[in-house]
């Protein structure tokens, strides 16, 4: 009695999941979404990622007349979020927030995956890094403290912001880099996260940060550290005291941390297309934008093509560093 | 699972070694004066001489004088002794349903693996016969209930999706 | 930002819920802190950390109950007096025992919360300075200290320590972000989360042991008279007991490792020993009752003073609320003090406000006890089981993996409880594990692989100092007891 009820339950439950199915497939073009739509967020609750997927689900829910429920699946430095996002079923309802690190993480040989394993959706926003100093710092601009590093020793100068081999470290190595120098010139200390690495700073134990503006923004407030430049192609609108490395050093040099949405490879075009309608709108919306602005976080955004050569390109640029710094597995 | 200080001494001291040539086949870092291999080897080779030490019984003196103590402060039940050796291998239960959860949630759903877990654990705890199946789907539904519906945690539906 | 309401609604749903966990025989406060961890993940910061505060005071107080009432303490922090206040009851006195454990856990909560607010900022100005040299002698210290503190072979917590400092290895979270110890598994590379292993080695093997071990019988209806009554008595007859017990509970809630379970056992002991009337004691005598039971709930609060301050746990609860200070973006750090102070002032307020409702609450519970206390464990413990699947499973990133995790370690918490490896000492070394290593590292670095700085600044030099005394003291200790044991076991005397 009780093997076949339940043989039967389960037998039930299969024809269900058959139906639902076949159900979906040929009605998707005008059903779509008829069901919640799952965006897995690869970092914990709380974080920056995570407010930015947060209220990107919230404006895509009421375009989208489906409810978006973010999910967050850590691990693994990021790379269990991203491979579910990568391994979900292509069928419009899972999608996830990608972030740098999917452009990182395969040449350090932690994953397969790389900005190819997905469909491109949107790109949504993008911080470069700043060059931070303790407040009383006798470099008053980039290029004095430039011309410094560069009389100095190899390791003299100490850097920290992130872990090692994060964005940051990354984005020093670059700058170094195109200012012809090795990448262990100046030493990098590596800290969890951007916050510690401020509080270090001001506490005089290193010579500068090179997190974003925005993670260094309580520090600079309080006048225990200044902001020399930013890696980006712009000025950012809300430092606008803050010169590009290009205006003061002449060096073409941009990188940053970003976010973007994306889909399983194999997302049927007209699904990819309403999505890229729906979140180009959420971009524009006022309430992203204050949302972003309110935060310190700055916004770009790009659309499938587009965003997929940012990666490719990004991925090129974090390859060299990676790998001149010996952080890359496959030399 | 009392095991004998010799035994875990000696586990401990294995899996130190372990650890120190784990650790040492590390790669260095560039930039950094003690990379990734130090930690790890000096916490093995810790763990090779305190797991010696433990095997050859020192130190132990400290833990009859504890044992002691707390002797004083409790009746000695020889019969509740017997009964916790007798059922001393049921303890693996608990980690076996918890793997149990592991293996199947995603496949039948919360709310059946729940069940079974929560059936299975009390009947081993002896709970009266006739009240097992309420609280194992009344419990299961609840805990679904409370961590689906009010904290929003993705549990998987499987077999028997909830109707909220 | 106390008195909104998410606040106060989770103060009292926790208050209830510490009273009930706690009262129940081998439920332990940190369990019930454990639990509680997938909750706060989705309240407001001050609400979370409020729960937490709560739950575990409660749970400490309500641990006296069933000691008092069946001679089985609901929380390893109450064993030590459990006999003194059963002897109590034997002689009628049940109200008076009960009571003295309320009004004396309710007034040591405060008196422990006085001395946060009072050392953690002034600590903080110190703290402020400090550099990564005195994080890392910090962190070695805090380690020592769990191994001493043990009431067990020392031997066997160096072990433990050691255990949980590889457990700690594991991962690409280290300062030169390399995996190690993954084994090529995806799921290993972000490392061992701390609260599943705490819930593992808390709540799991909890559950465990309660399955080996025989029900405990129903408890006697029994009629209470006030609870109250000649409480202000006798907080007048001992002030010098009640006010040693604070102190001593205080101490020993700042020193990592150490929490409220030791701080009863040492002022128990302690209360005996300086009494006037030490003869009195274990037949039913409220002294050491009063010293015991202000000094466990006082450690409570001081515990959360090198948590907040340096994010090293005084004891196994900070431990897991240091986990949740960090998911609510409240860093522990000196600059918790001064850029967050408001946050702080809250805390204060809160611990204040939950030993106050500690005494009207804690009176119903009293009351409530004899119903609670036949709930079944039959039922309760398989619901638990399943929170342990749940709570994990949510807090741990929605990762199935965080399920194993608490597998694999209610196996290796209940092993090494039942053979006298102390599994606070474990749980401090995977806290600190990676403190200990990347201060280590970064100093390094940043003092280009000069061991110098380490010994010559002025605090890094103290805390030297203080981490060497506390290395050598067991062997010390050892030597001196093995000479005791030799000179007992002579035939000279």
């Amino acid at each position: 009695m009780d093997s076949i009820s339940r043989r039967s339950i389960l037998a039930g439950g299969a024809a269900i999941g058959a139906a639902a199915g076949l159900g979906v497939a040929p009605a998707r073009a005008q059903a779509w979404p008829n069901r919640p739509i799952t965006m897995v967020c690869p970092w914990g609750a709380g974080g920056g990622t995570d407010q930015t997927a947060r209220i990107v689900a919230s404006i895509l829910e009421r375009d989208l007349k489906q409810p978006v429920s973010v999910v967050n699946r850590t691990g693994g430095s990021g790379v269990v979020g991203h491979s579910a996002i990568a391994t979900a079923a292509p069928d419009g309802y899972t999608i996830g927030m990608i972030t740098v690190e999917i452009t990182m993480m395969h040449h350090q040989g932690l994953t397969d995956l790389n900005p190819t394993s997905y469909t491109p959706l949107a790109l949504m926003n993008e911080d470069p890094p700043g060059v931070q100093v303790p407040g009383n710092s006798p470099y008053k601009t980039v290029k004095e403290l430039a011309d410094a590093i560069k009389a100095a020793p190899a390791g003299k100068f100490k850097a920290s912001g992130t872990g090692q081999g994060g964005i940051w470290h990354l984005a020093l190595i670059g700058w170094l880099g195109a200012m012809g120098l090795k990448p262990d010139h100046v030493a990098w200390v590596p800290s969890n996260g951007a916050a510690p690495a401020m509080q270090d700073l001001a506490a005089g134990g290193i010579d500068l940060v090179t997190c974003s503006v925005p993670e260094a923004r309580a520090m600079i407030d309080a006048g225990k550290a200044r902001s020399l430049a930013i890696m980006a192609d712009q000025r950012n609108p809300q430092f606008k005291d803050v010169p590009t490395l290009n205006e003061s050093l002449g060096i073409k040099y941009s990188v940053g941390a970003w976010r973007g949405i994306a889909a399983p490879k194999g997302l049927p075009a007209d699904i990819q297309a309403r999505f890229v309608a729906a979140l180009k709108s959420a971009y524009e919306s006022k309430e992203f934008q204050d949302f972003m602005a309110a935060r310190g976080f700055g916004t770009k955004f790009a659309d499938p093509a587009g965003f997929a050569g940012f990666m490719a390109n990004g991925d090129k640029m974090m390859a060299e560093a990676m790998k001149a710094a010996g952080l890359a597995k496959k030399a | 699972m009392r095991i004998s200080d010799r035994i875990s001494g000696v586990f401990l001291a294995l899996l130190g070694a372990a650890a120190f040539w784990g650790g040492s086949r590390l790669p260095p870092v560039p930039g950094q004066q003690v990379g990734p291999s130090a930690f790890p080897m000096v916490v093995g080779a810790g763990l090779v001489i305190v797991g010696i030490l433990i095997a050859l019984h020192i130190g132990r003196s400290f833990e009859e004088q504890a044992e002691a103590e707390l002797a004083e402060h409790s009746q000695p039940d020889p019969e509740a002794e017997l009964y916790e050796k007798r059922r001393q291998w049921l303890a693996l239960l608990p980690p076996c349903l918890l793997v149990f959860y592991y293996l199947v949630s995603e496949r039948l759903g919360f709310i059946i693996t729940a069940a079974i877990m929560i059936g299975v654990l009390a009947w081993a705890f002896n709970a009266r016969r006739r009240l097992i199946l309420p609280v194992a789907l009344g419990g299961a539904v609840f805990i679904h209930l409370v961590f689906f519906k009010v904290l929003r945690v993705p549990l998987a539906p499987g077999l028997l999706p909830m109707p909220w | 930002m106390v008195m909104a309401l998410d606040v106060l609604v989770a103060i009292l749903a926790s208050a209830v819920y510490g009273l009930v966990v706690g009262s129940l025989p081998g439920l332990s406060a940190t369990m019930a802190t454990a639990l509680l961890v997938p909750v706060t993940f989705y309240l407001s910061p001050i609400a979370a950390v409020a729960t937490i505060i709560t739950a575990s005071a409660m749970a400490i107080f309500s641990g006296d109950i069933p000691g008092c009432l069946m001679r089985i303490p609901g929380t390893p922090a109450s064993a030590a007096y459990t006999d003194e206040a059963y002897a109590m009851t034997k002689k009628g006195q049940a109200e008076t025992a009960l009571g003295i454990c309320l009004w004396f856990s309710a007034l040591g909560g405060i008196a422990g919360t006085l001395s946060l607010i009072l050392m953690a900022p002034a600590l903080a100005e110190v703290a402020l300075s400090f550099s990564t040299f005195e994080y890392f002698w910090l962190a070695i210290l805090g380690l020592m200290c769990a191994t001493l503190v043990a009431r067990t072979s020392p031997i066997k917590a160096i072990a433990a320590m050691l255990l949980g400092l590889l457990i700690s290895c594991i991962g690409i979270e280290n300062p030169a972000g390399t995996p190690r110890f993954t084994f090529g598994s995806t799921d290993l590379l972000g490392g061992i989360e701390v609260i599943p292993a705490l819930v593992g080695v808390f709540a799991l093997a909890e559950v465990m042991r309660a399955l080996t071990q025989k029900d405990i019988p129903p408890i006697p209806h029994r009629r209470l008279g006030s609870i109250l009554k000649g409480q202000w008595a006798l907080t007048k007859a001992y002030p010098k007991q009640q006010v040693r017990g604070n102190i001593v509970g205080i101490i020993i809630g700042v020193l990592p490792g150490a929490g409220a379970d030791m701080a009863a056992w040492v002022s128990y002991a302690m209360a005996k020993r300086f009494s006037k009337e030490p003869e009195k004691f274990g037949t039913g005598h409220p002294e050491g009752l009063i010293e015991a039971g202000a000094s466990n709930n006082a450690s409570l609060a001081s515990g959360w003073v090198p948590s907040l301050l340096f994010a090293i746990p005084g004891d196994t609860i900070t431990a897991i609320a240091i986990g949740v200070l960090y998911m609510k973006g409240l860093n522990p750090g000196p600059t918790l003090f001064t850029e967050k102070a408001s946050s702080m002032y809250a805390l204060y307020i809160i611990f204040i406000l939950a030993n106050i409702i500690m005494i009207p609450l804690g009176i119903m519970m009293i009351r409530a006890s004899s119903h609670i206390l036949r709930v079944p464990r039959a039922l309760v413990m398989p619901v638990i089981l399943v929170f342990c699947a749940v709570g994990s499973f949510a807090t741990g990133g929605n990762n199935l993996f965080a399920v194993l995790v608490v597998a694999a370690f209610g196996l290796v918490g209940f092993t090494m409880e039942k053979n006298g490896y102390p599994v606070a000492a474990m749980v401090l070394g995977i806290v600190m594990g990676t403190m200990v290593e990347q201060s280590f590292v970064t100093s390094l670095i940043k003092s280009d692989g000069s061991i110098l700085p380490f010994l010559s600044r002025p605090i890094s030099a103290i805390l030297a100092l203080c981490t060497f005394i506390a290395l050598f003291w067991p062997l010390f200790a050892w030597l001196r007891r093995y000479k005791a044991s030799f000179d007992a076991a002579s035939p000279a005397r």
